[in-house]
């Protein structure tokens, strides 16, 4: 095919994008399990920790405890981009793509934007079933406000688990690195406690966890504040760990 | 113009050269790169089509070079891994209109529907790739590398785990494609295919070509008659006037005579003589396996796992 020399592809990103995130989500809307299970999952957090953990910190817990649900719902949405990315490095789809002319980074982008939307669907069952039982109702302001950190925070974690599936071999390596990084993160963030009734090491850890510190954002949203300064923040440590993921994705490839 | 070619190509692992100075120029033709395992075969393609940097020289695709101008060559080119990467709960018509979407083709919808006809998947273009055979897999990945008309193809072991009529019908299609000026570069274990459709093939061993041609001059170049000998243990060496040493594969030793009715006796004394213990000899035509087997020598024992069956087997668990 003759293709003519004046046509180098302005948009063709954004096709490609588009195109790789329509064929990864009729992946998973075909999948059914695999939609119910990302919908159930954070539901089930929600019901157990909020209302069935018999240990109650704050005053409304359930104000307290859905901020933290929802970045661990992001988190293990997140961190999943890297398993796309994976399966289609061993099955052989990405040498077919990486052998095409759209650019290559759209690949990239597409499993990260694709993630971090999918974590936001979840994080609004979450939100509305933090209301039916009994959160409180936030200002439009404050809903989109939460939406911007926990998107940005979806594409930090997914950029950050496709670079380590970029580096490793085969999916069993990468399922153990997401067992080891999920529930330790987890656990030692201000998650489920406030940093107060904390023993003093957990704080410690705590307090330099990046999961902490989306949340404790979210929360200040929720007291009624805009946290300015964690919010640029996360949003340079998202641009240095996108960059740093383009940088591996190209130096893997070529 | 040629369509591949190479100069002084070299890949280095470490200390290991997978590719030692490949010079090949393919054109307009079925080339077919043959070679045992770990010879280098997928690591020549895959510089070719831009996945993997060469440590030396240079190759170029259509007249791009693969490493100053990557985008042009995969504008040309398309790649079919071995591994029958389609989605599988995808349907067939999806599956190639993602393709054509990602190249850019003018009217991805109608180009789709002419593909899926050319590669006889339009009765099933609907249904999920997960209740297509093997062959109509290989078809619709066929149908996947066509959507942009490119101008040479790269098929890797193409007919790998099909049935007989499965890969008759691959290749009937290859031949067409070829027919109307396309390139097909492919790499494959199947000796009888690549005598029957390549029209050249090349036999890499440890990253060199050892053998280069039409199939039948290959073949020319052994003598008319070739005898295998099967022996009980050890071989030990044995020369006759007349014979020539092809090779050796297991405990099958192959000879080849110029007048092989006659050599048979002489050969039998021979072999006893030197204190080979004879079991069965045949007599027969050369094959292109025994032009691969003088090429590539003693084969060595495949090691360690193959890479493929394990992607196979994760494919079939559903991994998709």
């Amino acid at each position: 095919m003759e293709v003519p020399d004046d046509a180098p592809p302005q948009g063709w990103i954004v096709k490609g994008v588009t195109t790789y995130i329509y064929r990864d989500f009729i992946r998973w809307i075909r999948y059914r399990v695999g939609v119910v299970s990302t919908l159930v999952l954070p539901a089930a957090w929600l019901l157990f920790v909020g209302l069935a953990l018999p240990v109650k910190f704050t005053g409304n817990y359930l104000d307290f405890i859905t901020p933290g649900i929802l970045v661990m719902t992001i988190l293990t949405a997140g961190i999943s981009s890297g398993s796309l990315l994976m399966f289609d490095k061993i099955l052989g789809f990405l040498n077919k793509f990486l052998a095409m002319p759209v650019p290559r980074e759209s690949i990239l982008v597409s499993k990260i934007l694709f993630i971090s939307v999918r974590g936001l669907i979840q994080a609004t069952i979450i939100l509305i079933l933090a209301v039916l039982i009994g959160a409180t109702i936030m200002n439009p302001l404050q809903y989109g406000l939460t939406y911007l950190i926990l998107f940005l925070f979806g594409v930090f974690i997914s950029a950050f688990s496709t670079t380590v599936a970029l580096y490793l071999d085969d999916h069993d390596s990468f399922a153990a690195f997401t067992a080891m990084v999920t529930m330790p993160l987890f656990f030692a963030s201000s998650a489920l406690m406030p940093y107060d009734v904390m023993p003093g090491w957990l704080s410690a850890i705590a307090h330099v966890n990046p999961l902490s510190f989306a949340i404790d954002a979210i929360r200040d949203v929720g007291a009624g504040s805009i946290p300015v300064i964690p919010i640029v923040l996360l949003l340079v440590f998202t641009a240095v760990v996108v960059v740093l993921s383009g940088y591996v994705f190209r130096k893997v490839t070529v | 113009m040629t369509t591949i070619q190479t100069e002084n190509l070299t890949k280095n692992f470490g200390d290991l050269c997978a590719v030692d100075n490949l010079c090949l120029t393919v054109d307009k033709e079925i080339f077919g790169l043959l070679g045992p395992n770990g010879s280098g075969k997928t690591t020549t393609v895959l510089m070719l089509t831009t996945l993997l940097s060469q440590t030396k020289g240079n190759a170029s695709i259509c007249g791009h070079d693969t490493r100053r101008e990557p985008e042009k060559v995969r504008d040309c080119i398309s790649y079919v891994p071995q591994d029958m990467a389609v989605d599988t709960t995808l349907t067939g018509r999806e599956n190639v209109l993602i393709f054509a979407r990602l190249y850019g083709v003018k009217n991805p919808k109608d180009r789709v529907d002419e593909l899926l006809a050319v590669m006889e998947l339009t009765d099933r273009a609907d249904d999920l790739a997960k209740t297509y055979s093997g062959g109509m897999r290989r078809r619709l990945e066929l149908a996947e590398a066509l959507v942009h008309e490119p101008e040479v193809i790269f098929l890797d072991e193409p007919t790998l785990g099909l049935d007989v009529g499965a890969r008759k019908n691959i290749w009937n299609h290859i031949h067409a494609l070829n027919k109307k000026g396309m390139t097909i570069f492919m790499t494959t274990h199947y000796m009888d295919e690549a005598d029957q459709y390549c029209d050249r093939v090349g036999i890499i061993n440890h990253g060199k070509i050892a053998a280069l041609g039409n199939p039948s001059e290959l073949k020319a170049h052994l003598m008319k008659d070739v005898i295998t000998v099967t022996i009980d243990g050890e071989y030990a060496p044995t020369q006759l006037d007349g014979t020539l040493f092809v090779g050796q594969l297991g405990d099958t030793i192959s000879f080849t005579a110029e007048n092989g009715r006659e050599a048979l006796p002489l050969l039998v004394d021979a072999l006893n003589h030197a204190g080979n213990r004879v079991k069965a000899m045949s007599l027969r035509e050369p094959s292109l396996d025994d032009v691969f087997l003088q090429s590539v020598g003693k084969q060595e024992e495949p090691k360690g796992f193959e890479e493929w069956k394990f992607r196979m087997m994760l494919h079939h668990r559903g991994g998709s």
